[in-house]
């Protein structure tokens, strides 16, 4: 349509979006960058301290340790959400009533809030109570029975499977509607060609996929860097930092020790280095597609 | 030969089935099990995790609902959930229907500055938002979640409308603007009705992700009186760690309008899940 008849109404129409959006996203993201350079309570006066914050965060063995769950979260992610759903979506993406009805399982801890996902897994992992250790039990693998949340070596593992459970629904959705997209020729093709299931699969249809598994990935690496309410409801970082998040170490610094020029130090680092991962990835997959 | 290798395939498509169908009732039960936990007493939950309840405790759930307060906890969920959709919908399909139909010099950037919000992580910005809060004197009110909900839904809301409304064919504006309606008139008595698929997806994964939502409402909210369910909930088993079922039934009660949601928008929900990421 014409520009300069409709002039007024394009500003008013983008505006309220726009103004909402910049002042509620953007300038927050601006913002803890320049707070990061303050020693500031939160009361009374913002002292300016130069990159102190920064150069603490990185001296401190509690932010490699919350980088390192991260990390472990990510490659859980990737390698474990991204595999899971291809596969199940490979053999659900047909539409009779079983696949529907399992395709509407698997996707529904999607729709529950993070709250619920973390109390129910903290009582599946009761040491007492849980059911896990009860099934052990009644399995007679008493030895297998542990302390899932309290003990440190394993706590951070053991919220793997609720961050798999959560999410394998989403991606498993992505991928069946690229597979469906994929045009039914290929296909025939293919078995006209005599492949076999699997070879399908690792030769037409990932491949033809890729550009969603890509996305999927993305989304994979900023989901597991936002999975600060699962961690908090359920170990909120403990036992002794064992399950430190970036995000619940932000937090923690934050609202639990008052340094909110230092929570906004980490929060600056948390956009940087997934801006980075991201861009890591992108550079990654989108080499290997083009093999 | 075909009928052993008919057989063989046989047992192959039953083991594959079998092993779908164990991970379909793996995924499930967690579910199932809060369902049923929710009406037992404690001394039952103890001691069969796994039967269902001996006698069926119905007073579980009304006493979360009274001794929790989950009745002002569910108003408050639903006041900043939907009073964050009204405005996310409105300014979200102003938004899309101009970046998507008109022609202007600034059009790629604001597009892509709207995309790049996918990728920021929330709680990046929870610290600089509650400086900000507290200086504008909003928290402890509505405004301090339905703000920030719109701000975070409106990215995917504008990238999944003005990808429908890309889809809409031309001649929609000619004529109207032959039979003398403005823009506005355009914009209300066409484009919106004509994108009521892409809104109802909108409308769903706006209305999940303020009502789950956990973080901004523990950080932005202090006030009892203004606690939403998810807040409820968690504040609630540290209260009453040791009554189970009260505890289950409170959570329970919270999943209970999101499970209907789902049930009944079941197919428009996993489209609006797909509509970013296949295209993006």
């Amino acid at each position: 349509m014409n520009i300069r008849s409709h002039r007024n109404f394009i500003v008013f129409a983008l505006l309220p979006a726009l103004l909402i959006y910049a002042l509620f996203v953007f300038v927050p993201v601006i913002w803890s960058a320049y707070y990061g350079f303050f020693n500031w309570s939160g009361i009374g006066e913002a002292k300016f301290i130069g990159v102190k914050n920064y150069v603490e965060i990185l001296q401190d063995p509690v932010f490699w340790r919350s980088l390192k769950n991260n990390f472990i979260f990510v490659l859980a992610a990737v390698f474990g959400q991204v595999p899971i759903a291809l596969v199940l979506a490979v053999l659900l993406h047909k539409s009779n009533m079983i696949q529907r009805f399992l395709r509407s399982a698997i996707f529904l801890p999607m729709v529950l809030s993070t709250v619920v996902i973390g109390m129910i897994w903290q009582y599946i992992y009761h040491p007492q109570i849980g059911i896990l250790n009860f099934l052990l039990e009644s399995l007679g693998l008493e030895s297998w029975k542990l302390q899932w949340l309290s003990d440190n070596k394993i706590a951070i593992y053991s919220l793997l499977p609720p961050l798999i459970w959560s999410f394998v629904g989403l991606y498993l959705i992505i991928f069946i509607s690229a597979l469906q997209n994929i045009p039914g020729e290929v296909h025939d093709a293919a078995k006209i060609d005599g492949a076999s299931g699997l070879r399908k699969l690792v030769s037409i249809s990932i491949p033809m996929i890729w550009g969603t598994i890509q996305v999927a990935i993305i989304l994979c690496i900023s989901g597991s860097l936002k999975s600060f309410d699962l961690v908090y409801i359920m170990t909120k970082g403990g036992p002794a930092h064992a399950t430190e998040l970036l995000a619940t170490y932000m937090y923690n610094s934050t609202f639990t020790s008052y340094r909110y020029g230092f929570g906004s130090a980490i929060s600056t680092t948390i956009v940087v280095i997934s801006l980075l991962l991201i861009g890591t990835s992108q550079w990654l997959t989108s080499r290997r597609g083009k093999k | 030969m075909s009928s052993t290798m008919l057989s063989i395939r046989k047992i192959r498509s039953s083991i594959f089935w079998a092993i779908l169908i164990g991970y379909g009732i793996v995924t499930i039960y967690p579910f199932f099990w809060l369902i049923i936990s929710a009406f037992k007493t404690n001394e039952d939950f103890y001691s069969r995790p796994f039967g269902l309840p001996m006698n069926w405790q119905w007073e579980n759930f009304t006493r979360a609902w009274e001794s929790a307060k989950l009745g002002t906890a569910f108003m408050n969920s639903l006041i900043v959930s939907l009073g964050s959709l009204a405005v996310t919908l409105f300014i979200a399909a102003l938004a899309s229907f101009v970046l998507a139909r008109f022609q202007f010099r600034m059009k790629g950037m604001i597009m892509a500055f709207f995309v790049v919000g996918m990728l920021i992580p929330i709680h990046s910005t929870l610290v600089p938002l509650f400086i900000l809060m507290k200086q504008i004197k909003l928290l402890n009110t509505y405004w301090a979640l339905i703000l920030p909900y719109t701000a975070f839904a409106l990215p995917t809301a504008i990238f999944v409308l003005s990808a429908y409304l890309m889809s809409i064919p031309k001649d929609i504006e000619e004529a109207s603007f032959i039979d003398g309606t403005g823009v506005w008139g355009l914009f209300l008595k066409v484009i919106l009705p004509m994108s009521l698929p892409a809104l109802s997806t909108v409308t769903i994964l706006s209305f999940l992700h303020s009502w789950n939502d956990f973080s901004f409402a523990l950080v932005f909210i202090s006030k009892t009186s203004l606690k939403t369910l998810p807040l409820g909930i968690a504040n609630f088993a540290d209260g009453y760690q040791t009554d189970y079922g009260l505890t289950l039934a409170g959570m329970t009660i919270s999943v209970i309008p999101t499970v209907i949601m789902y049930l009944i928008f079941q197919e428009q929900v996993m489209k609006g899940m797909t509509a970013g990421a296949v295209k993006g």
